[in-house]
């Protein structure tokens, strides 16, 4: 079995815009990503392999994974400015015989976190997006049990088997230092460059998002305080929250339904 | 077997010249860097005269990350007031074979570093080296990281690791630190646009200044300097250690009070502080060296105390840049012929000895104290200001003094004895001439 | 309005034409990489007995702090490792001194 860490080569310097070799790094994401998936591979006997999309420069980061104790790297010689759906077809072309694929939950340069759940809906692997807590397995036949990241300090437990593309927070685990051996024999490895020349991904026509319009009746009072109150005070309710117990099906079309009503949806 | 051949420690100017002439030889070379990269941990005032690398890197000129040549020189000394200006221009300095140039560290160190690398030497960063290995008979033969699985055996080490080396102090090869060899440096990089320094130094394209400041360290012994990059602008001053406590003034206050004069006011006008720094320098020169080489370990550039600061010269990174080479020179002709001990790593201190690097040490081995000492920190500046303010000051109907009395009366002034006046002069003249 | 007219208007000598900048605002322009190890220990005992404080004027980041009972507060995080502190110290032990973990610690960009 292999698994895989996606990496993303980003300014460590906390510069978004600034690309120069040597401020470059990866985020504490991908460093908790790679950390794991070291881990499991230590249980298991496995290979762990690198990737990353971007320049030549970016194998700086592959080589630092190895260093750490990844056995192979990949670089997919590609522009980083194609959005994160056309960079995860080509990640998952990559990778497509791992089982495992480990990604920091979102970059900080600005990451969106799309990239992990892209990946998981090109190869048609689970996904288990946004960890917060992992427990790895015991055995060979366990599961990882982690816990998810939901709104409103909500979390949600999941068992993890087979294929899936699992993408972690910052914070989870501490990325092991490489072996001094480590670094010179890293400086030795073999990177593989993968070109991807034609990239057909279908990217829906998109257009700025605009809300419809909808009227607001203006505050009435006699003084402007009355009026400024009216539309600024939160210290009553407006009456909008509701908690409805319905199947799922009842309960998107009602959400839909809602939507359109308040203007979001048309 | 050892790991490999030559180990080199800090990827500074003379890390990076030891490499590249110890791969050049055909040895196996390990730099290693404490820093994320070549540099990140190095800063200086400005200038680098590099024309000691026309022996490793021919090219230089065209590679190198300059930020201008520098075609105007001035020395100023300041009083409170006043300020006294010797400017030298030389627009030759700006062209082949060059002269001084300004450089950022992170950029001109990792680019020598780079050099060294495609030599042949293998660059490992952002791994600090903690001591030293020996074998039974207690020769040096290799080094310990803060690495897991960190230790590295060679037949050299060859210590470049700047003005605290703490290999060389652990090698005994320092007698007891003294805080007054050293001086501190602090400085803050200051943006303007490129047209505004044009002007307002009045040079253009890649032309730069240096600018050496006597006086104006709020009576903290020690000096200033200003040198122009591209666009930014360098001020920082160094100060004597000691005293720096005793005034009770802090190192940027200094810098703001410097900033503040009025000579040095309208250079800086609007500029904004996008970076500050600190560093150490070695400043007592061939009083403070250590011994260079133990039995499989040399020492080189500010590990060895080689920076030369006398007052208007304030060069090591040449001095680092030349002792690394010859360090990495001699170690591989040690290896080749069999003999890494001491006495077979002497031909280091031999090419030291016989080259700028250790001849300006001993030429201008008085100059650091001199310039250093109470009084041509604290007397001379306002001395010669006050002379040369009455030299040109015309108050008629009063007919102009002789400079005769004019000297005395402000020698008097100054309270310099004659004597002590002599005497400097005489040092000055027999360092400097 | 013209900086020159700003000036005239507040009453603004000609000598500080650049914004002083606060401390915190000095430091925050250097980049430090924060290890979790603190790579400088200051013993507050040895501290307390020390009259001439060199620290607290020479340090070139402001990271010694006296505290109201003598002793002194210290901080490694903003540190240039420049050394100055360990060399002006006369208390034998009042500072640990070693370098941070490789990778770690001050990186400078324009220098
Ligand atoms: C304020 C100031 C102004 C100056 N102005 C000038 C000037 O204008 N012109 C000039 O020529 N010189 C100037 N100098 C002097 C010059 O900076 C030094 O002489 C020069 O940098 C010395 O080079 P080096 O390679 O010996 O040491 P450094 O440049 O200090 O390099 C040492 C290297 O070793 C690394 N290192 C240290 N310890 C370890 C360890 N344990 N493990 C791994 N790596 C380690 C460091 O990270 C660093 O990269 C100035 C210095 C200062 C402080
Ligand atoms: S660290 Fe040293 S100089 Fe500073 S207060 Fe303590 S004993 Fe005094
Ligand atoms: S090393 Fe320098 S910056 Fe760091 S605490 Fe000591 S004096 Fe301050």
């Amino acid at each position: 079995m292999t698994i895989a860490v996606c990496l993303k080569w980003i300014n460590a310097s906390g510069q978004t815009d600034i690309d120069d070799d040597r401020f470059m790094g990866f985020s504490y994401a991908d460093q908790a990503a790679l950390e794991y998936a070291l881990r499991v591979a230590e249980n298991t006997n496995d290979e762990v392999i690198v990737v990353t999309a971007g320049p030549v420069g970016a194998e700086a980061v592959l080589r630092d994974a190895i260093a750490r104790g990844a056995q192979r790297a990949v670089r997919i010689d590609i522009d980083r400015s194609h959005d994160s759906a056309v960079i995860a077809q080509a990640i998952a072309q990559a990778v497509s015989h791992c089982s495992l694929i480990w990604c920091g939950d979102y970059s900080s340069d600005r990451g969106s976190g799309s990239v992990p759940a892209f990946i998981a809906a090109q190869l048609s692997f689970a996904q288990a997006l946004g960890l917060v807590d992992i427990v790895l397995p015991t055995g060979a036949q366990s599961p990882i049990t982690a816990l998810r990241r939901l709104d409103g300090g909500r979390r949600e437990q999941l068992e993890i088997r087979g294929q899936a593309v699992i993408s972690v927070e910052g914070s989870t685990a501490r990325l092991r230092r490489a072996s001094l051996k480590g670094s010179m024999a890293a400086n030795k490895q073999v990177i593989e460059i993968v070109t991807v020349n034609q990239v057909a991904v279908e990217t829906p026509p998109t257009r700025a998002y605009r809300p419809r319009a909808r009227a607001v009746a203006a505050p009435v009072g006699n003084s402007a305080l009355d009026r400024v109150r009216q539309i600024t005070d939160t210290s009553t309710a407006k009456g909008h929250g509701e908690t409805v117990h319905l199947e799922p099906r009842e309960a998107a079309e009602l959400i839909v339904s809602k939507l359109r009503e308040w203007g979001y949806q048309s | 077997m050892t790991d490999t051949d030559i180990i080199v420690v800090g990827a500074g100017p003379a890390g990076s010249c030891a490499a590249i002439a110890a791969a050049k030889a055909g040895k196996r070379v390990v730099l290693i860097e404490r820093g994320p990269f070549p540099g990140s941990k190095n800063m200086y005032g400005g200038v680098i005269y590099p024309r000691i690398l026309d022996e490793l890197i021919p090219d230089w000129f065209e590679h190198a990350p300059i930020q201008r040549w520098i075609v105007r020189r001035s020395t100023m000394l300041l009083s409170d007031t006043g300020a006294l200006n010797i400017d030298y221009r030389s627009n030759a300095w700006g062209q082949a074979p060059y002269n001084g140039a300004t450089a950022y560290r992170p950029d001109f160190d990792n680019w020598l570093a780079q050099q060294a690398v495609a030599a042949g030497a293998e660059l490992i960063c952002s791994t600090t080296v903690t001591g030293l290995l020996r074998d039974a008979q207690g020769r040096i033969n290799g080094i310990t990281t803060d690495r897991p699985d960190g230790d590295l055996t060679a037949s050299v080490v060859i210590a470049c690791d700047g003005v605290n080396s703490f290999i060389a102090k652990e090698a005994g090869l320092y007698k007891a630190v003294d805080a007054s060899n050293y001086t501190l440096g602090v400085k803050e990089t200051l943006s303007l646009p490129k047209s505004v320094i044009d002007e307002r130094f009045g040079v253009r394209d890649n032309q730069g200044v240096d600018i050496e400041i006597l006086g104006g360290t709020s009576g903290v012994n020690g000096g200033g300097f200003i040198y122009t990059n591209l666009d930014t602008i360098a001020v920082g001053v160094v100060l004597k250690l000691p005293k720096l406590s005793a005034q009770k003034k802090r190192p940027e206050e200094i810098i703001a009070e410097l900033k503040r004069h009025p000579a040095i006011a309208p250079l800086i006008e609007g500029a904004e502080v996008i970076e500050y720094s600190a560093h150490l320098i070695p400043e007592a020169g061939l009083d403070m060296m250590p011994k260079m080489v133990a039995d499989g370990l040399l020492v080189a550039g500010d590990a060895a105390a080689l920076c030369l600061a006398a007052g208007i010269w304030l060069e090591g990174v040449n001095f680092a840049m030349a002792s690394g080479m010859y360090a990495g020179q001699s170690a591989a002709q040690a290896m080749t012929a069999g003999n890494t001990t001491a006495a077979g790593l002497q031909t280091y201190t031999k090419k030291l000895n016989e080259t700028f690097v250790l001849k300006d040490h001993k030429k201008l081995r008085k100059i650091p104290h001199l310039v250093l000492s109470d009084r041509v920190q604290h007397k001379y500046p306002g001395f010669v200001t006050g002379i040369v303010e009455r030299m040109f000051r015309v108050e008629n109907p009063h007919p102009k003094p002789g400079v005769r009395r004019i000297l005395r009366e402000e020698r008097k002034k100054a309270g310099i004895s004659l004597m002590d006046l002599v005497r400097d002069a005489l040092t000055g003249l027999k360092g400097f001439g | 309005m013209s900086l020159e007219s700003l000036r005239a208007a507040n009453n603004i000598e000609r000598d500080t034409t650049w914004a002083e900048l606060s401390f915190q605002e000095r430091i925050d322009t250097a980049e430090f990489r924060i290890h979790e190890r603190a790579h400088i220990t200051v013993n507050g005992d040895s501290c307390r007995g020390c009259t001439t404080r060199e620290c607290v004027v020479a340090c070139p980041a402001n990271l010694f702090v006296p505290t109201s009972d003598g002793g002194i507060l210290f901080n490694y995080e903003n540190c240039f490792e420049c050394g100055t502190c360990y060399m002006v110290c006369n208390e034998a032990g009042a500072i640990t001194w070693t370098y941070p973990e490789g990778g770690y610690g001050i990186v400078f960009h324009r220098t």
